[in-house]
């Protein structure tokens, strides 16, 4: 398979499908100049859409190099539970792991709580004799015959799929092989996922929901590859398909293809490796994403450079393991309806009027006050030029959808719009605390990067709220997810529970592990035709005090790995107090086991408050990504120029102010470099407009993005950008 | 004055809860326990200083609705006055905080230019207080001396300041100072940030018009939760259970009695039959107590929403004092849970006779392992405590689900994988135990089979067993009882050993012995013989019952069609149109 690209720059595609529309980005490679496209995003046609919209774009699809995608099959598949029959072949004693769960009730005062329905029903859940101990020995031989049996019986009651999961199979895969082996040779039409395949980590019934997961959507998933390719050859792509996964880089399509439950949250991750590109190229060390869609706003976070990810997330309440990035989604965005509750109070969100009714002004027949209305209503968006006058806004629907809500609130119309927004502003503000303060993060040593079609108007008050420094508009803002995809790398990720004390006794089998799984990444990606020169690798270790449950993840350096030296042994170090840097490899060279407890320790007091220096340590498992580099997008430089004047005004009702009062409104393509812009103002593109509130600033940098600051830009002391 | 608008007021409501919230991230990132961190054994609120609940974040039920109480307690020590900018105060009385004695309060004082705004209040597990069982819930203690040191709101910070006796008294009377200092550490933390942030809406908004939203979130939740209790028919509704024993005096059974009055807008809670302060440490305090009707209570009426004062003022409680609801100094407490639970059960029966649609049918009781080893001569010292899933009561409209107890709130399992990695166990078995679920219309939830392996020598064993002789896990409207916990030792062998007791240390267990441990199922919901027969048919399809209880149990007739069940619409109807004899378990 050739998947590298000849060095001859060339042209690159993202696309990537959300829940209204998909969006396009055509990157050439040569000068970084971007092209944007959109289409409906229908799912019963979505390989048509994409087709079409393809089609629009300004070149041949013989002279474009790479496609990545961004999908939603996976997770419109699992949230509206139309995936395939799965049955389940589990050790003995533990059918039920599945639907026992975790047992757990979230709402603490609720007695009706219920969990997601489980998948796989009982009678399809089959048992086979065969157990490991803990350390991955056998304490019982595989039976074979009873594989034979159950997936008989399983082929028979009609499953399309089959998932394989037993006990303790991290430590020793072997007998997930050999019954996968067998089920793949007897029943050849059925699709096998093993948990071993997908998750090298313990916890049983989230390791058997993530497999579940995957069988239950890869037949489909699978067709849909299937059908794409086949599409995009027809139309004369000439080069593979790549597809966006939930870590942040893509995978060949061919691979996704037995995994599909890794591209769970392709679309929201693109938008943070777009943000990580970015904070990258301006600096900027400390980001929060902040996503503003239809129906939810996205929260992630970049600390000292680097994207906070996790190891477990969750599709429709059902738990997904594997690396995925940190994205916190709360119910509140464009599409968000504002609603009386039982107490007589103002609400907003989480339900949405998504796609179809829609906001009452989209004149789709929506009929409750959205945020869209509100924003329509107060003069922020403009009826005329919603989505470059792609579609015209009703303004008396939302003025009659919110009157009613004002009626009953004993409220104006513009008290109650200007309260939804609020409201919303409120509840994003909240998500965001909530995810630093878990962290033992400040915001107010952030930025903020807005982007998606509706951040823009929220930033500014957001950002104050939260006392962030700026807020940066990204170029394209609507489109900036489909731009990160387009930026992604190859990412192969691996990861063992491996349970063992941090001492010099057990630092060999460590150091094995690690070298057998980087090993299989790199062949991984030397298939996809990298060589050794653009592959990194890094290799991350689960630590924690001995005793204890929370893990933290640590970074080791390459060259710890390299020579790992020994473990001190009976050293005391001296106590770190709690406002001590993170231990900087840098400026202290270290060796893997002391720079593996320095850092943990550092962590951990960052995020708990305290630690001991010298405390026995245990490792939990190991994990090693390697990325495949593709070369990175330049960035034109903005045209300078004469500052751009207004086009014209707008009446626009701020918070504070008495009514709406007239405010300039600005057309983002006709900025030039370093124009500065003095609130109130509006800044209308395509698909976006942003709000410059009073006393705000905005600033155009020498790369195109807005930056926007409260005060003067006297007062402002530089956020690196520009 | 303040210019109160009702969008200021939902946007400071809104604010003062997510400083709760943020409270309890706080604590469970800062806390050294694992009883904190990860089963989340806490509880915390901000509490106004005429004692009301302004908001709390999620955690132990039975936690949370004491705090304001416990808060009125040190009011009534120093006086409205007696308290400085800096002062935290540290309680686990048990007669004024509604808690046992390992259930420590931390709670601060919140000022704000000056003036009194608010208590940011926690309460939390602690990994040792003293006393004669490590860890507290002493199965047999005879008075509270026995259950570890007693605080009576003391400030252990005056005005910033640390009260270092008091500090050292800590360190020196519980068994794992470091944690436990570390735990208290947090609590103070929490209750500081939730502080701060109480601070930050008091600049933005003004401290009037913080209390006057507060004041009006709780106006407004009280006038929406006695418009709900209107709806419910007057009258008195009454349940009562018997409780097995009180750990000391075996062997002799008590009553729990709840009679619930409806009275328009009003609720009045009276415990009319329920039995005297017992010898044993099954008391418990009655702010626990009422913090547990409070939940039931507010599970059956807006159970999806975060909690405030406004909930709960429509409820009046009658607890005459020297029950074992409402003990006094210095009765033993520790092992209160059990009454607590029973309190839970007992008002949502009561309620499921007014208001069906809104409850569910009764749950089971905890079911939790203690499996240990102390003398190192057999190998590392270890102790695991396993609270796992119980069925619980069917719902007017689904099966009940197999879950925690509902008192516990938001407590997890834990992985096979995990507990192997840790302890000499093998657990040979995790399953659902389908022959005690409740049968009904709809079914009680499943109870579960977990069989623990001992892969060592010297292990003991200690379970937490109640509600054997009367069913706390009652059936609802014609449907039936969930059947009893158990614990067997050995199943299956000659060896076999059925445990009928708590209290008592099993053992010592050898290596390859088997700890058998079986939860309770929940009760049922509604009259069996009227389930959709096709969800009979799954249920013998799933091996939840056998053809057998089908036809007999729920009147519909299912064959044998090759391995696979097949309904026989026609006989199952001819059966459910005949007079129906045998009546359910």
């Amino acid at each position: 398979m050739n998947t590298h690209v000849s060095s001859t720059a060339g042209y690159r595609i993202a696309i990537d499908v959300g829940g209204t529309f998909v969006d396009f980005v055509l990157l050439d490679e040569a000068t970084g100049e971007i092209t944007l496209e959109k289409q409906p995003s229908t799912p019963e046609r979505i390989v048509e859409e994409i087709g079409a919209g393809i089609g629009r774009l300004p070149v041949r699809l013989a002279d474009v190099g790479r496609i990545f995608h961004g999908t939603t099959v996976v997770v419109n598949a699992i949230v509206q539970e139309k995936g395939v029959r799965v049955g389940l072949l589990t050790t003995a004693g533990f059918r039920d792991v599945l639907e026992i769960g975790r047992g757990s009730r979230p709402e603490i005062y609720n007695p009706h709580y219920t969990a997601p329905r489980c998948l796989v029903p009982r009678y399809l859940r089959r048992e086979v004799p065969g157990r490991l101990g803990a350390g991955g020995e056998e304490v019982i031989p595989l039976d074979l015959d009873a594989i034979d049996r159950e997936s008989d019986l399983l082929a028979g009651h009609g499953c399309e799929a089959i998932a394989v999961c037993f006990l303790h199979s991290y430590a020793d895969p072997d007998h997930e092989r050999c019954a996968v082996e067998r089920v793949r040779e007897r029943h050849p039409d059925i699709a096998v996922s093993a948990s071993h395949d997908l998750v090298g980590e313990w916890r049983e019934f989230e390791r058997t929901s993530t497999t579940v997961l995957n069988a239950y959507v890869q037949p489909q998933f699978a067709g849909y590859i299937g059908v794409m390719t086949r599409r995009l050859e027809a139309d004369g792509y000439g080069a593979p398909l790549a597809m966006m996964q939930s870590n942040g880089g893509v995978v060949a399509a061919e691979r996704a293809a037995g995994r599909p439950i890794t591209t769970l949250e392709s679309g929201p991750a693109g938008g943070v490796i777009g943000a990580e590109s970015l904070a990258a190229k301006l600096g900027l060390e400390n980001l929060i994403c902040f996503d503003v869609g239809g129906t939810t706003v996205d929260v992630a976070l970049i600390d000292r450079g680097e994207i906070i990810e996790r190891s477990q997330t969750s599709v429709a309440r059902r738990p997904v393991m594997g690396p995925t990035i940190d994205i916190s989604s709360v119910g509140a965005g464009g599409g968000s309806i504002a609603w009386i509750d039982h107490r007589g109070a103002l609400r907003v969100g989480p339900q949405s009027a998504g796609a179809a009714p829609g906001p009452a002004c989209f004149g789709h027949g929506g009929t409750d006050p959205t945020v869209t209305d509100c924003h329509l209503l107060l003069g922020y968006l403009d009826a005329a030029t919603f989505l470059g006058s792609r579609m015209q806004l009703d303004e008396a629907a939302a003025l009659r959808a919110v009157t009613a809500l004002a009626g009953e609130l004993g409220l104006t119309v513009q008290e109650t719009a200007l309260g939804t927004l609020k409201i919303a502003a409120t509840n994003m503000t909240h998500a965001i605390r909530s995810i630093t303060v878990e962290k033992g993060l400040d915001p107010r040593d952030y930025s903020l990067l807005s982007y998606g079609g509706g951040g823009g108007l929220f930033a500014a008050a957001v950002s104050e709220e939260l006392g962030v420094r700026s807020v940066i508009v990204p170029r394209a803002p609507a489109n900036f997810s489909a731009w990160g995809i387009v930026c992604s790398d190859y990412r192969e990720d691996n990861s063992r529970t491996l349970v063992r004390p941090f001492t010099e006794e057990h630092l060999g089998e460590m150091l094995d592990g690690i070298a057998a799984m980087k090993q299989e990444n790199l062949e991984r990606l030397r298939g996809y035709g990298f060589d050794e020169t653009e592959i990194l690798s890094d290799t991350r270790l689960d630590v924690r005090f001995a005793g204890q449950e929370f893990t933290v993840t640590v970074h080791a350096e390459e060259a710890w790995l390299s020579e790992p030296g020994t473990l001190p042994s009976g050293v005391r170090g001296p106590r770190i107090h709690n406002d001590e840097p993170v231990f900087d490899p840098l400026v202290e060279p270290s060796t893997f086991p002391t720079g593996v407890r320095k850092r943990f320790v550092a962590l951990h007091r960052r995020l708990y408050g305290h630690g001991e220096q010298d405390a026995p340590l245990e490792v939990v498992t190991l994990r090693v990504r390697s990325v495949g580099q593709v070369a990175r997008p330049s960035w034109p430089e903005w045209p300078a120029g004469e500052a751009a004047p207004a086009r014209g005004t707008r009446n626009t009702c701020f918070p504070g102010s008495e009514g709406k009062q007239a405010v300039p409104v600005y057309h983002r393509d006709e900025l030039v470099r370093d124009q500065q812009v003095e609130g109130p103002a509006i800044v209308e593109e395509w698909a976006t407009t942003t709000a410059v509130p009073p006393g705000w600033t905005l600033a155009v940098d020498r790369i195109g993005n807005l930056v926007l600051f409260p005060g003067d830009i006297a007062m402002f002391s530089g956020s690196g950008s520009g | 004055m303040s210019n109160l608008d009702i969008i200021t007021a939902e946007v400071i409501r809104n604010g003062v809860v997510a400083a709760a919230r943020e409270m309890g991230t706080t604590l469970v990132r800062t806390a050294y326990n694992p009883l904190l961190y990860d089963v989340q054994d806490f509880g915390l609120a901000i509490v106004s200083p005429r004692c009301e609940t302004w908001a709390e974040a999620p955690g132990m039920t039975v936690f949370v609705g004491a705090l304001p109480h416990t808060v009125s307690s040190g009011i009534g020590r120093y006086g409205i006055d007696g308290f400085a900018e800096g002062d935290v105060i540290i309680a686990n009385d048990p007669y004024t905080t509604g808690n046992h004695i390992s259930d420590v309060s931390v709670y601060m004082p919140v000022f704000f230019e000056g003036r009194l705004l608010a208590f940011t209040a926690s309460v939390a597990h602690w990994a040792d207080i003293g006393g004669k069982t490590p860890g507290g819930w002493c199965p047999d203690s005879v008075d509270v001396y026995q259950e570890g040191i007693c605080f009576a709101h003391e400030k252990i910070m005056a005005s910033g300041e640390k009260v270092e006796g008091l500090w050292g008294m800590i360190r020196s009377n519980t068994r794992y100072p470091d944690i436990v200092i570390g735990d208290m550490q947090a609590q103070i933390a929490a209750c500081r940030q939730g502080a701060e942030r109480l601070r930050v809406l008091c600049r933005k908004y003004g401290v009037d018009t913080v209390n006057d939203a507060m004041e009006f979130a709780i106006d407004s939740t009280e006038i929406d939760t006695r418009r709900q209790v209107r709806a419910i028919p007057d009258g008195v509704y009454a349940a009562r259970l018997m409780m097995d024993h009180d750990g000391v005096a075996l062997g002799s059974p008590f009553p729990i009695a709840i009679q619930v009055r409806v009275d328009g807008d009003e609720i009045f809670i009276s415990f009319d039959g329920t039995s005297p302060v017992r010898a044993g440490p099954v008391n418990a305090p009655e702010y626990a107590i009422r913090s547990v009707v409070r939940a039931a209570v507010k599970g059956v009426i807006s159970p999806a929403e975060p909690s405030n004062e406004g909930d709960f003022r429509c409820i009046t409680f009658d607890i005459p004092p020297g029950l074992v609801i409402s003990p006094e100094r210095p009765a033993p407490v520790d092992s209160y849970g059990y009454v607590c639970n029973a309190c839970y059960e007992l008002t949502m029966r009561s309620f499921a006779k007014a208001v069906p649609e809104r409850c569910i049918a009764g749950g089971a009781t905890l079911c939790m392992p203690t499996i240990s080893r102390v003398n190192p001569r057999d190998g590392r010292p270890f102790i695991l405590s396993d609270p796992f899933d119980v069925g619980n009561g069917a719902r007017p409209y689904a099966d009940g689900p197999t879950m925690a107890i509902n008192v516990m709130g938001d407590v997890p399992n834990s992985p096979a994988e995990v507990v192997e990695m840790r302890y000499p166990l093998r657990i040979e078995r995790f399953s659902l135990r389908e022959e005690v679920a409740g049968h009904g219309r709809y079914r009680g939830g499943a109870g579960i089979y977990r069989d623990y392996r001992v892969l060592e020598d010297g292990v003991t064993l200690f379970t937490a067993h109640e509600n054997i002789l009367d069913p706390i896990a009652a059936g609802a409207d014609g449907g039936s009882a969930g059947g009893p916990i158990r614990v067997v030792i050995n199943p299956g062998t000659d060896r076999e050993e059925l445990m009928s007791d708590r209290g008592a240390y099993m053992g010592q267990l050898c290596a390859g012995d088997v700890i058998g441990m079986r939860s309770g199922g929940g009760g049922g919901w509604g009259n069996p013989a009227t389930r959709d027969p096709e969800k009979v048919l799954a249920d013998v399809r799933d091996e939840r019952i056998t053809i057998e209880e089908a036809k007999g149990i729920y009147r519909t007739v299912i064959h044998n069609d090759a391995g696979m069940p097949v309904l026989d619409v026609e006989q199952t109807g001819q059966l459910r149109a005949s007079p129906h004899i045998k009546p359910a378990r």
